[in-house]
């Protein structure tokens, strides 16, 4: 293999993890816990913008040569920045979730995070000293790379990468599968199907979707700083509010509340369809015209699955309950 | 058969219950008691308020004025979790199934305190879980198989028919072995074999010592099952009763032909 295409691969592969760990997240939301949030690339900003001014060291002024300002500058080391990361995406869902989930139906909290999103994206374009405003953060260090003795931006330092990746994805499929096979996650989908009942339950709503919110918030932030370490740069149009709908629509084409599912929805929407139209010919005479066909077609599919089969390509799993051995119950002789 | 009154307080009292939407008095000032081991009956025209005053009581609406005391506590304004886990359960007027869950997971969700359910407890994985799982896994297969509905254990709630998703939500709210049961007309829009059967669940139930107040447009279900039987009109408390002294009464009469 060349190693041009190598480091298409191995790019591709992380951007499929990033993916991957963010449809976890906004499947326990969405398709597990039926918070519809459309504000969910906020939280893989809030990720990526705290991994990167935590990477990045105290800002340097114009005086002295600095070119973007952010506050929080700090040198920690890379499981401390991820984790950092997770926990700011934590506490944002936290005092969003707050807010939002306490009175809000499904139908209006779907607008209001729709809301909340665009709003946060004016914020930060326009306080430049946040986070560098419209220009954004750019030169995140890769992280590790003294740790591993490669350098950064060589093709086994890429390798690497993918490799911690998929690393992560793992430790965050142990916490997701965890939650999703439990009476947790069980109680969670009762809320989805119906909050009253649920509550007439016994189930506290406010406090089990705050969980999945939160905890999907973390992911979020997760995924978001998996991606700012790699590409090292990172703006607001890198998280305008349709980044959520491509996510939502790996989600629903992959299969709502199915964990697998959803893996595979975030190689078909994001990876595969983002990707493909680069292989098509290109339009004669309207170049720009490949980006608003993944738009479309990335819509148009949503669409119809959402028509023809809601419940996406891989359905949320039956549960089934094994019978203990009837020999053992009736107390016979073996 | 039926059972007369117990002895003993009341496991309900509720005094002076309003309600109002906007100028609407749904509720009215309304006070009556439940008698433990009784299925007391609550009837009344449309709008009377009886709905809305099973809704005050579980805890799912909030009154503008009144008292609830359940098993001699104050319970007013109390969130419907918190009454389902003081062992108040109910069902509802609409069918309110689960629909994605299987049937035997809809009971599962009835019963309270889960050790899983927790996001620790969840994270410590199934062992910490499994047996208090399994434990209720059989106690919601005991209820499948009185109930006639073991066939259906994995089917989605979804796919039943009215008649046994109404069946699910009674086993469903009797998985948290419940002091009170409340029922927003059980055998609404139930074929009359299945609601057969369901009025005989009942009265196994009572005679199990499960104390119900039940909604019920259908005076014949309430002939059969409910002593005492209170009657609602215009969200006030009119009688209070057997029905065979209900029926004598020209008030109760009148509310029910006139509305």
């Amino acid at each position: 293999m060349s190693t041009a295409y190598q480091f298409y691969i191995s790019s591709l592969l992380i951007y499929f993890g990033v993916d991957i760990l963010a449809c976890w997240g906004l499947n326990l939301q969405i398709g597990v816990a039926g918070i519809i949030n459309f504000a969910f690339v906020l939280f893989q900003a809030a990720g990526a913008y705290t991994a990167a001014v935590l990477t990045l060291g105290p800002a340097v002024s114009p005086a002295n040569g600095g070119f973007q300002s952010y506050i929080g500058g700090a040198n920690l080391p890379f499981p401390l920045s991820l984790l950092a990361a997770a926990l700011v995406g934590a506490l944002l869902s936290l005092v969003v979730g707050v807010i939002a989930l306490r009175r809000l139906r499904a139908d209006y909290l779907a607008l209001v995070m729709l809301v909340v999103s665009q709003i946060a994206v004016n914020v930060v374009q326009n306080q430049n000293n946040l986070f560098n405003g419209s220009a954004g953060l750019s030169l995140v260090p890769e992280p590790l790379t003294d740790v591993v003795h490669l350098a950064p931006l060589s093709l086994a330092y890429q390798w690497f990468y993918a490799g911690l990746t998929a690393v992560i994805c793992l430790i965050v499929y142990f916490f997701v599968h965890q939650i999703t096979g439990s009476p947790l996650g069980r109680a969670l989908r009762a809320i989805r199907d119906n909050e009253q009942a649920a509550a007439a339950c016994g189930k506290n709503v406010f406090l089990l979707r705050m969980i999945a919110f939160v905890v999907g918030g973390a992911i979020a932030a997760i995924s978001g700083a998996m991606l700012v370490l790699f590409i090292g740069t990172w703006a607001p149009s890198a998280w305008l509010y349709p980044e959520t709908f491509v996510l939502l629509g790996a989600v629903v084409i992959g299969g709502g509340g199915n964990n697998f599912g959803v893996m595979v929805g975030a190689l078909l929407v994001p990876v595969a369809f983002l990707e493909a139209p680069r292989y098509l010919p290109a339009i004669p005479g309207h170049p720009e015209l490949i980006e608003p066909l993944e738009w479309i077609i990335t819509a148009l599919l949503m669409l119809l699955f959402l028509w023809f089969r809601p419940e996406g390509i891989f359905p949320e799993r039956r549960r089934r309950f094994p019978r203990s051995a009837p020999a053992r119950d009736l107390g016979g002789p073996v | 058969m039926t059972a007369g009154p117990s002895p003993g307080a009341p496991l309900l009292r509720v005094s002076n219950l309003r309600r109002s939407y906007g100028g609407v008095h749904a509720v009215d000032g309304a006070s009556f008691e439940v008698r433990p081991g009784t299925i007391t009956g609550l009837i009344g025209p449309n709008g009377a308020g009886k709905s809305t005053a099973i809704g005050m009581i579980a805890g799912a609406i909030v009154p503008s004025d009144g008292i609830i005391e359940f098993a001699e506590r104050q319970v007013t304004r109390d969130p419907a979790y918190q009454m389902a886990r003081r062992g108040l359960t109910r069902t509802f007027q609409l069918s309110s199934e689960f629909a994605k869950l299987t049937v035997l997971e809809n009971l599962l969700i009835g019963a309270p305190g889960q050790r899983g359910e927790s996001l620790w407890g969840a994270l410590l994985g199934k062992r910490y879980w499994r047996r208090q799982e399994r434990a209720l896994v059989e106690q919601a297969r005991d209820l499948l198989g009185r109930f006639a509905m073991t066939e259906k254990e994995e089917e989605y709630a979804g796919n039943l028919s009215g008649g046994q998703k109404r069946l699910v939500e009674i086993m469903r709210a009797l998985m948290a072995r419940p002091r009170l049961l409340l029922l927003d007309e059980p055998m609404a829009g139930v074929n009359p074999t299945l609601a057969g059967r369901i009025a005989g669940y009942l009265e196994e139930l009572r005679d199990g010592g499960l104390t119900m107040l039940m909604v019920e447009h259908e005076l014949a279900h309430v002939d059969r099952l409910c002593n005492p039987v209170i009657v609602m009109a215009q969200g006030k408390v009119l009688a209070e009763g057997t029905m065979a002294e209900l029926r004598a009464r020209r008030d109760v009469v009148d509310a029910y032909l006139v509305g």
